[in-house]
């Protein structure tokens, strides 16, 4: 009994020092640091967005149309009167919704599928891999577009729509994890010991993976946002008044000869966010994957 | 294996794809007639008809249907459809009745093809001497320079970077080049650098990443103890080897590459296949919208059969399957 317990509480300080170390190494990137700085205030106000937004995003007033930035609009005004500093604040809400929401769903289905590919192999492998060259064979950004065409343009079916389009690269490294795993020293014990392969999979497997699979998501999450964003620039991201970042630089687009505040502020922050989630998927990349496996 | 039994294979494969790819967005898109009128372009007309005149809206919605075959079981209107898309007979649009959709492709493919093959070949040409310099430097601040710069192309998508050189160049100092249209050479300066931000940065990451690695091997050491001159065995050992490693990421760049495309041309209002699906989607317009994104997915795999022949002849290592 002293024995276990004594292997526990030593697991247990292992893996405070790996976290530690982890950290450690995080934060030498300094880029990093300033990303995670940026997404964990993009985080709060997506939460507490429509408590802070001086007006509702669908609040028009026309007297006060097409005004640059001011003490009233800080960040101006559209062609409708819509007050851009509130728009931008609900476009967070919906842009984290998508970015950690979708990011999920595909890596979810990923999960599943690779796991089961790498550890059935056979007829499922062979299936699943298909299915995982079929998607890579041309834009997912065209399935996108139809199944937001049938399911509609809210922010339901765009979440759905871009998380089942987006698991094949999921599913292809956590198959290949498996199966550089599948054979190795940890799971031929557990094997031997007769383990189950639901057991194998969820006590060995998914724990070794998962570092991997963490800088795999946090990699996922800006090309999520941008073809949610690219998803408005042909007209078919949410429907207007629900404000995002693509249908203000879309419409930007079409004003910016006239009113170029419109552009500067939505595509600056859209920018500074992919950029931030990209930069903390690096930093994770260092803390986790020292060795750079991904 | 033979280079025309590859071919053939994957061909087959291809078509066996288009056809999967046909079949699914045409039934997803399979949304009645009425959708499509009751969408924003001819809703108005419609809407006043069916009030006035139901019984002439209830005809003309089924002239409309019999025309476009829709009034068929599904089945038989997808495989119509699968197999006249397939000989190129694509019909015409519900929104432009009277011009065939292959009218509108004619004139809206070479826009589209030049803008994508343009910005690839433009990112290599500048991608590569710049990853070379990133590796060769390796660790100084022209290494750290590039490689961010790139993070960012890479990073900020194309319709952004779109934005900002329509802001530059149409506001900041207007007259220097065109920002929208198309016609003249001068057209495809902006869309082109705008594509081709993100594919430098995939470029030039690739090429240090890959020049790094094989200034590692063997082959390298024994070069410079035989007393072979530097740029000699960087040009001879290192970049050769990796430009052939360089033509894999061209298939899944060019992918990009043309979803960026549909993106860029719609900011700078350029009359191709992107904007054709600008105006097909949002109105429902089935036959348009199916057939773009059918164009467009066969040039991806056209030129990621390309990538695969080019592989296969540049590495005699490398066995096509």
């Amino acid at each position: 009994m002293a024995l276990t317990i004594g292997e526990v509480s030593t697991q247990k300080v292992l893996r405070r020092l790996q976290s530690n170390m982890a950290w450690r190494r995080f934060r030498r990137n300094k880029l990093a640091v300033v990303g995670l700085g940026w997404v964990i205030v993009f985080v709060i106000i997506g939460i507490i967005g429509p408590y802070i937004a001086p007006h509702n995003y669908a609040t028009t007033n026309f007297l006060a149309a097409n005004q640059p930035p001011s003490w009233n609009y800080p960040f101006g005004t559209d062609n409708v009167g819509h007050d851009m500093y509130s728009e931008v604040i609900w476009s967070v809400q919906n842009a984290l919704e998508i970015a950690f929401g979708a990011t999920l769903v595909s890596f979810i289905i990923g999960m599943a599928l690779g796991l089961w590919a790498g550890l059935r192999g056979g007829v499922a492998d062979m299936v699943i891999m298909r299915l995982v060259d079929f998607m890579y064979s041309f834009p997912t950004y065209f399935l996108d577009l139809i199944l937001v065409t049938k399911l509609g343009r809210s922010m339901g079916p765009i979440l759905l729509a871009i998380g089942i389009t987006g698991w094949a690269g999921y599913a292809r490294l956590v198959r290949s994890l498996v199966l550089s795993m599948r054979h190795g020293d940890m799971v031929e014990a557990a094997r031997s010991l007769g383990a189950s392969p639901a057991h194998i999979a969820r006590r060995y497997l998914l724990p070794n993976a998962m570092n991997n699979m963490v800088v795999a998501l946090a990699f996922g999450i800006p090309g999520d946002l941008t073809v949610m964003a690219g998803l408005s620039v042909v007209g078919m991201g949410l429907r207007p008044p629900l404000p995002s970042f693509g249908n203000m630089i879309a419409q930007a687009g079409s004003n910016i000869l006239g009113y170029p505040w419109l552009m500067y502020i939505p595509a600056g922050i859209f920018a500074i966010t992919l950029l931030s989630f990209l930069f903390v998927a690096d930093g994770l990349q260092d803390a986790l994957n020292p060795k750079g496996g991904y | 294996m033979g280079l025309v039994q590859f071919l053939i294979k994957r061909v087959i494969a291809i078509l066996i794809t288009i056809i999967i790819v046909l079949a699914v967005a045409f039934t997803l898109m399979h949304v009645a007639p009425g959708s499509f009128f009751s969408s924003a372009n001819i809703s108005a007309q419609m809407g006043a008809l069916a009030l006035q005149s139901p019984i002439l809206y209830q005809k003309y919605l089924k002239m409309f249907e019999a025309r476009y075959g829709l009034n068929q079981p599904l089945m038989e209107q997808i495989v119509q459809y699968v197999w006249h898309s397939l000989t190129f007979n694509f019909g015409t649009s519900f929104e432009n009745p009277s011009v065939p959709i292959i009218t509108q492709l004619k004139t809206a493919f070479p826009i589209s093809a030049s803008l994508a093959v343009g910005s690839t070949i433009l990112s290599i040409i500048i991608g590569i001497p710049l990853g070379v310099m990133a590796a060769l430097k390796r660790n100084t601040w022209i290494d750290s320079l590039l490689t961010t710069v790139s993070v960012m192309g890479q990073a900020i998508p194309s319709f952004v970077s779109a934005v900002i050189l329509v802001l530059v160049f149409g506001v900041w100092f207007p007259g220097l080049l065109p920002v929208n249209g198309w016609g003249t050479p001068e057209n495809a300066v902006l869309p082109i650098i705008a594509l081709s931000l993100g594919n430098i940065g995939v470029v030039t990451r690739y090429m240090r990443g890959s020049l790094i690695e094989g200034m590692r091997q063997e082959y390298i050491r024994t070069a410079q103890a035989k007393g072979v001159r530097y740029w000699s065995i960087v040009w001879k050992h290192g970049i050769r080897n990796s430009l052939t490693a360089l033509v894999t990421v061209i298939g899944p760049t060019f992918a990009f590459t043309v979803v960026n495309t549909v993106w860029v041309e719609n900011i700078f209002s350029i009359p191709g296949l992107g904007t054709l699906m600008a105006s097909a989607f949002p109105s429902d317009d089935i036959p348009l919208a199916v057939t773009s994104v059918f164009i467009l997915s066969l040039m991806v795999m056209g030129m990621n059969l390309l990538v695969d022949l080019t592989y296969g002849l540049m590495d005699p290592r490398i066995q096509l399957k």
